[in-house]
């Protein structure tokens, strides 16, 4: 019956047709509705600025669209990865979360799995730093021989347990092999502060937040997580420089639902990548002072740079 | 200096940011006024309207919102024990109970005059000491924290009322505040796998439900005759209460101040703070909680200070001391701007421009909020089968938009039922709310300490601000635990034996 294998020929074209029509269609219509970005961290930080100011520009480079920007800092923005994890595959629902993600992930605190996002880009890189009073240490030098000299002794201040601040102390540790206590601030503020008032020797964090205090000398960065040294403090060695592979700095990045299709994921990385070359979020960089080093990572060379920290963060939480 | 304070006051008196201030003030009462909206979620909301502001204009509109959001939580607070924000909660104890009694008006101006007040000491210590005060905040670490909230819990023996329950209470408080991912270590306590309980209880959950929702609850079950207050007259200057509260303001005015510049502690502590001495160092204890003026004067002219008070670090280390000018730090970057050590220097027209406006703002607090209670009295006359559903709508909005949880909702109306089941045996909520807030951080500061000291305890009394608090906290204690017994003897010895009793 050739007419009946026909019709299911037929049949199956159209299907087939549609099918794929629909995946170019995606593409072609996304954005199909109102997107939403999700910020993993609460109203006024760092990463809600951030989405908040490449929303006007990302609405641009997509060819116009409805964003609303919902703040979900609760978990260490776990609850955001989980509502992009759970919801629709299809683009709309971009999970706006810094490198806690990663750090929260290793910690188990954070359910959703690296297997269950998908990096669209990443697109700023806050260079890591350990910063002391300079009063009381000159250089990293002095800092290193001081910690070999009292083991057990040295008091390095961050953020909370798991946090970015955390992770840079401990692979510090585990690279140097120094015997140094890690304490838990409830933000950068309050461990500066007590770096300042000389309660504590040193602090682990990004570079942007502290550099009025390193203007006005009374604080230091003396070693620098970065492959290169940096422009602005040609002195200051840098964890290469001492045979350390440590170069990971304090991202921000853009993620989605793991079952997006790929034209939509790369959509919205090329889109990304328009905002991120603008020369308005370029001059927002430089006003933020996160112009250290290339933010700019595209989604899959991200992905493995997630994917081997978060053993490398599993290891140094397990041996800490 | 007075010539910069005179250079900013020109700025301020520009029509144009005189307009925009008087506007910023308007938009705190309201935002204040309403139980949830805190001055944190308003500033990060007003934000981007900002960004096409010249910076000066800019940050004197949010740091104006910002002081009057901490004013106008007293309202509410007073009027159907629903505190505005977490800074007034301290402020129903006293002022819910003056309303019940016909005397919301006289609360009203108690809570208005103390508020301006503690706000005008609060900026004139912004302007005066400002890098002088910095430097003293930084003296405080991790084991004067933790002194100061011991000083804070041991109140709980002086508060009124049944002992056992005040410290049940304060167990409580400090039960639920342990809830949550530990900062320290990482670990999950109590949260049941729950991702909504791993960054702990929120302060505006607990506070709506167990003040407002648990209010609204008794009131509608028990039938609770509503007596309409036809007219509420708000008297600002009394000078009889003036007299009776003078001590009390002076007292709070100076703890907010110093608690403010504390980074990491904000107006809400200073306010319990305050609140917790003036039961202490009262005559008549007993009073409290049940309609005492003093009971207003103390938090309210503690959280204005304080919230001044938190401005100090911000200006001068560019560490923001409380929630909100942590997102006003943010907005100063976002701004191209960088506080920090040479702020002062480098932006001091700005500052100035900000402490002139400042000034003005608690002026306005004065003479405008009038007409704005005005408007918040004359609800007090619709039914309360109406005004009951309309304040439950403004705590769940107000709940939910702290975190976009709906999780914290229902959390909310759980420390409703648990208020309203807690307040039919009389417990001291006051308990709740101090093991709550100060719990936090006693526990952290106390762990930090001991990191700092690799677990020597020796470090509380080798730092002399942590030692001498620590001294009066036992001294404190001892005495309001003696005192009555030696009264007993006293009177005993006074009368001769007597077998009687």
């Amino acid at each position: 019956m050739p007419a009946h294998y026909f019709k299911y020929a037929t049949l199956g074209l159209a299907l087939l047709g549609t099918t794929t029509g629909a995946v170019a269609s995606d593409a072609d219509d996304f954005p199909s509705k109102p997107i939403q970005f999700l910020v993993a961290a609460g109203a006024g930080g760092g990463t809600d600025n951030f989405a908040r100011v490449v929303r006007p520009m990302f609405e641009e480079a997509i060819g116009g669209a409805r964003i609303t920007v919902v703040n979900l800092p609760a978990a260490s923005g776990a609850l955001a990865h989980q509502r992009t994890a759970n919801g629709e595959p299809d683009g709309h629902t971009l999970d706006f979360a810094s490198t806690t993600l990663v750090t929260s992930l290793a910690a188990g605190q954070n359910p959703v799995g690296l297997d269950q996002l998908t990096p669209v880009a990443r697109m700023q890189s806050d260079v890591m730093a350990l910063f002391v009073n300079p009063e009381r240490f000159e250089d990293f030098d002095a800092f290193k021989t001081y910690a070999e000299e009292n083991p057990g002794k040295v008091t390095v201040g961050g953020t909370h347990t798991a946090s970015p601040d955390h992770m840079a102390f401990l692979s510090l540790v585990d690279a140097s092999g120094l015997d140094m206590n890690f304490i838990p601030y409830d933000s950068t503020g309050n461990a500066t502060a007590n770096v300042l008032g000389g309660n504590i020797d040193a602090t682990t964090t990004s570079l942007s937040p502290l550099l009025s205090y390193i203007d006005a000398g009374q604080m230091a960065p003396i070693l620098v997580f970065s492959d290169e040294r940096l422009e602005d403090y040609p002195d200051v060695p840098t964890t290469v420089d001492n045979g350390w592979e440590l170069t990971d700095g304090n991202d921000r990045a853009i993620f989605v639902h793991a079952d997006t299709p790929a034209l939509i994921v790369a959509r919205l990385e090329d889109a990304f990548k328009t905002v991120f070359d603008s020369e308005d979020y370029q001059a927002y960089a430089e006003r933020v002072n996160l112009d250290y080093r290339d933010g700019w990572m595209g989604g899959d060379e991200y992905r493995q740079r997630l994917e081997s920290n978060y053993e490398l963060y599993t290891r140094l939480l397990e041996n800490d | 200096m007075l010539e910069n304070f005179l250079g900013g006051l020109a700025v301020v008196m520009q029509p144009l940011n005189l307009l925009l201030l008087t506007s910023a003030v308007f938009i705190g009462f309201i935002g204040g006024a309403l139980p949830g909206i805190s001055g944190v979620i308003l500033v990060v909301i007003l934000l981007p309207v900002t960004y096409g502001m010249e910076p000066t204009t800019a940050f004197m509109v949010l740091t104006a919102i910002y002081g009057a959001t901490v004013f106008s939580g007293l309202i509410t607070a007073i009027l159907y024990r629903a505190p505005g924000t977490p800074e007034a909660v301290m402020t129903a104890f006293d002022g819910y109970p003056m309303t019940q009694r016909g005397e919301a008006g006289k609360a009203l101006g108690i809570g208005v005059l103390s508020s301006a007040i503690g706000g005008l000491v609060g900026t004139i210590a912004l302007i005066v000491f400002t890098p002088m005060l910095a430097t003293m905040a930084l003296r405080f670490s991790s084991p004067e924290y933790f002194a100061l909230a011991v000083l804070g819990l041991t109140v709980v023996a002086s508060l009124g009322g049944r002992l056992i329950f005040g410290l049940i209470g304060a167990a409580l408080g400090l039960f639920i505040a342990t809830i949550g991912i530990d900062p320290l270590t990482g670990t999950s306590r109590y949260t049941f796998g729950n991702l909504n309980l791993a960054e702990g209880v929120g302060l505006i959950p607990v506070i709506v439900g167990l003040f407002a929702v648990s209010e609204v609850m008794k009131r509608t079950l028990d039938h609770e005759s509503h007596q309409p207050l036809t007219k509420v007259k708000v008297k600002i200057f009394d000078l009889p209460i003036l007299r009776q509260i003078g001590n009390t303001l002076t007292r709070s005015s100076i703890i907010g101040v110093i608690i403010g510049i504390l980074p990491g502690i904000g107006a809400s502590t200073a306010a319990m703070v305050s609140y917790s001495e003036t039961v202490r160092w009262s005559k008549h204890p007993e009073k409290f909680g049940k309609g005492a003026p003093e009971g207003i004067a103390a938090p309210e002219s503690a959280n204005n200070a304080a919230a001044m008070g938190a401005l100090v670090p911000l200006f001068a280390l560019g560490i923001p001391g409380s929630g909100t000018t942590a997102v006003i730090l943010g907005a100063f970057i976002m701004h191209g701007l960088q506080p920090g050590p040479m702020f002062m220097l480098t932006s001091s027209d700005l500052i100035y421009a900000v402490f002139a406006g400042l000034f003005i703002v608690n002026f306005m607090i004065l003479l405008f909020s009038k007409p704005f209670i005005v408007l918040f009295t004359k609800l007090l006359n619709v039914p309360y089968s109406a005004l009951g559903p309309i304040i439950i709508m403004c705590c769940v909005v107000g709940t939910y938009s702290v975190r976009n949880s709906m999780f914290d909702v229902w959390l909310m109306l759980g420390f409703g039922v648990l208020g309203y089941l807690l307040e039919k045996i009389n417990f001291p909520m006051v308990s709740i709310i101090l093991g709550l807030v100060l719990g936090p951080i006693a526990e952290s500061e106390l762990r930090r300490s001991l990191s700092m000291s690799q677990g020597s305890f020796e470090i509380f009394l080798t730092r002399p601000i942590s030692a001498t608090l620590l001294a009066v906290a036992l001294l404190l204690l001892a005495v309001t635990l003696f005192m009555p017994l030696v009264k007993r003897a006293r009177r005993r010895a006074a009368t001769g034996p007597s077998f009687g009793e």
